[in-house]
């Protein structure tokens, strides 16, 4: 059987790449926009199967973060990325409606693009985006498109028709069988994400991405943001550097320091 | 609690410790409180903390399930919140409720103020390195970050219990294996040193074990050395996804500073770092620093610290 597969990613603010305001607001405009985390997981296990199983990888994903114009090129080389991971092309959703996101919006525009494409068989997503880490969108849309949903898998098969996965829990990993078509995520363990290499890198712009806005999807409810603001934690450390005579003298330092900090 | 208005929680949870934490929060903002959890009568019984007016229960339900039962519990208490402690199936089983009822919902939220109609939260957000204040109409999903709502002062047991049947389940579940558990508890240890890929061999680990024992503290390790080299326990993992840790003294011993391990170390008092490349991140995050090879440092460390302690 070859499989439909559709995986889900996210153009996220790089945490690596923090940045604020001098109020201490996050400056998201000076952040730049990278493949989340979890998601490449996500895509390298929607590769994986299709070189088992046969079928198409498609990526679907929705741009969160503003200002659209000019977040647009850089939402294009994410989605070039995962194209270059061997995905065989993507469906966008780029509107002003949907900027700055919301899971649950992300969720219903997802929805609503998934079944305009007229279904998959399997969708795989990454556990959580590394920007906001919420953790809700793969199982919004499992709800949404009244599917089984498997969380935070770190293997998955496929055999007649059904899905097999190993999900990591808290304290115990359970093994679990759904039909398909069915909503998947999964965790950082489940492999190792391949490096696309620089010929893949180039055939990944002859590969098509759609792009659609909320009228073209037919989305017409859109959740209100509710963030008033995000602000960075600033821990002041003291960031001395113990130099000394030789390794001695420094340990003896830092001895020191560390009994001193030692509870009574 | 006085005011004008009362606010209806109905609390959701897997683990029946959960309902602790739930009570908590019910007792603390003053809620009128329901629950629904899985586990048996007897177990759901331990917890049954007086400030619920119900607690549902059955004894295995899958996710699914789960959203199917509290779907129908929504519909009959009209909470103003959805809540459950953050656990990775209640975040799923929140996260489908809250889609199937058009509500938003917050991950592992802390700070919750209540107004009329009105709750705000924070959650922490980039890598952990910043903190999202929201605000929501009610009703609104959300899961609580852990260690911010103990378990009421009032241990008062005896709700009223009630059994529900969840109806049959598309997904299977062929088994379930128990995580080997080891005996070290980070996330309550006053002194943690972290390993990372600095050290070369398994076996070296045990200068990092010498330092924490003559401190009384545990050993804690980066991603690498659990997920890549499988030489510690997942249980020992220091990071966004692993444990958060906050300890009187962090150790980082040939610790890069990846930010999805620093993130989880910020709330230490103290942060000492030892690493050979004086360019490593982990030193911009650190009180102290010392650049060397841990090879040659940490015994020397080992030896002045146990002058200095005496043979502790």
């Amino acid at each position: 059987m070859a499989l439909r597969i559709a995986v889900l990613v996210k153009a996220s603010l790089d945490p690596n790449m923090l940045r604020s305001k001098n109020n201490g607001l996050l400056d998201e405009h000076a952040m730049p926009l990278a493949l989340s985390e979890y998601d490449k997981n996500a895509v390298e296990a929607a590769v994986q199967l299709r070189e088992r199983n046969g079928g198409s990888v498609t990526v679907l994903s929705v741009l969160t973060w503003g200002p659209v114009a000019r977040r647009l090129r850089e939402f294009e080389q994410v989605i070039r990325e995962a194209l270059a991971m061997g995905a065989d092309d993507a469906h966008i959703i780029v509107d002003d409606a949907l900027v700055p996101g919301d899971p649950a919006s992300t969720a219903e525009a997802l929805a609503a693009l998934a079944k305009a494409l007229g279904g998959f068989d399997i969708y795989i997503a990454g556990e959580a985006s590394m920007d906001m880490i919420s953790g809700q969108v793969p199982a919004r849309l499992a709800a949404l498109l009244n599917l089984p949903y498997i969380g935070y898998a770190r293997s998955i098969e496929i055999a007649n028709g059904a899905i097999r996965a190993k999900r990591d829990l808290e304290g115990y990993i359970e093994h679990v069988e759904a039909p398909l078509p069915c909503v998947v995520s999964v965790t950082g363990e489940i492999n190792k994400p391949r490096i696309p290499t620089l010929i893949q890198v180039r055939r990944a712009f002859r590969k098509p991405i759609k792009r659609y806005s909320v009228a073209d999807i037919g989305l017409n409810k859109v959740y209100k943001p509710l963030i008033s603001e995000i602000r960075v934690i600033s821990v002041k450390r003291r960031n001395i550097v113990i130099e000394g005579d030789n390794m001695d003298d420094i340990a003896a330092k830092l001895a020191d320091i560390i009994a001193g900090l030692l509870p009574r | 609690m006085k005011r004008g208005w009362l606010m209806r929680m109905l609390g959701f949870t897997y683990n029946e410790e959960g309902l602790g934490e739930l009570a908590g929060l019910a007792a603390a903002l003053g809620l009128e409180a329901y629950a629904l959890a899985v586990g048996s009568r007897d177990s759901v019984a331990d917890y049954s903390y007086s400030v619920f007016k119900r607690i549902y229960y059955a004894p295995r339900m899958s996710t699914d399930q789960a959203f199917a039962v509290i779907s129908d519990l929504y519909d009959k208490i009209k909470p103003d919140m959805i809540v459950a402690p953050s656990l990775k199936d209640n975040t799923t089983v929140l996260a489908m409720l809250a889609s199937n009822k058009k509500l938003a919902m917050f991950t592992e939220a802390f700070g919750i103020v209540l107004m009329e109609g009105k709750i705000r939260a924070k959650r922490r957000v980039m890598g952990g390195r910043a903190e999202a204040y929201y605000e929501a109409s009610t009703p609104i999903a959300l899961t609580i970050a852990r260690g911010y709502y103990a378990p009421p002062a009032s241990s008062e047991k005896g709700a009223g219990l009630e059994e529900v049947k969840p109806p049959a389940s598309k997904l299977t579940i062929l088994s379930v294996e128990v995580k080997e558990k080891g005996s070290v508890d980070l996330e309550s240890a006053s002194i943690v040193v972290g390993v990372g890929r600095g050290f070369r061999r398994k076996e070296d680990l045990r200068l990092a074990e010498q330092l924490a024992s003559l401190l009384n503290g545990v050993v804690g390790a980066s991603r690498p050395i659990v997920a890549d080299y499988g030489w510690l326990s997942e249980d020992r993992w220091i990071g966004i996804s692993g444990k958060k840790i906050k300890p009187k003294i962090y150790i980082a011993i040939g610790i890069s500073g990846a930010p999805q391990h620093m993130a989880a170390v910020m709330d230490a008092e103290t942060i000492v770092a030892i690493n050979k490349d004086k360019n490593a991140p982990v030193f911009q995050y650190a009180d102290y620093g010392v650049v060397a090879d841990l090879y040659k440092f940490v015994p020397k460390l080992i030896e002045k610290l146990r002058e200095k302690l005496g043979g502790r």
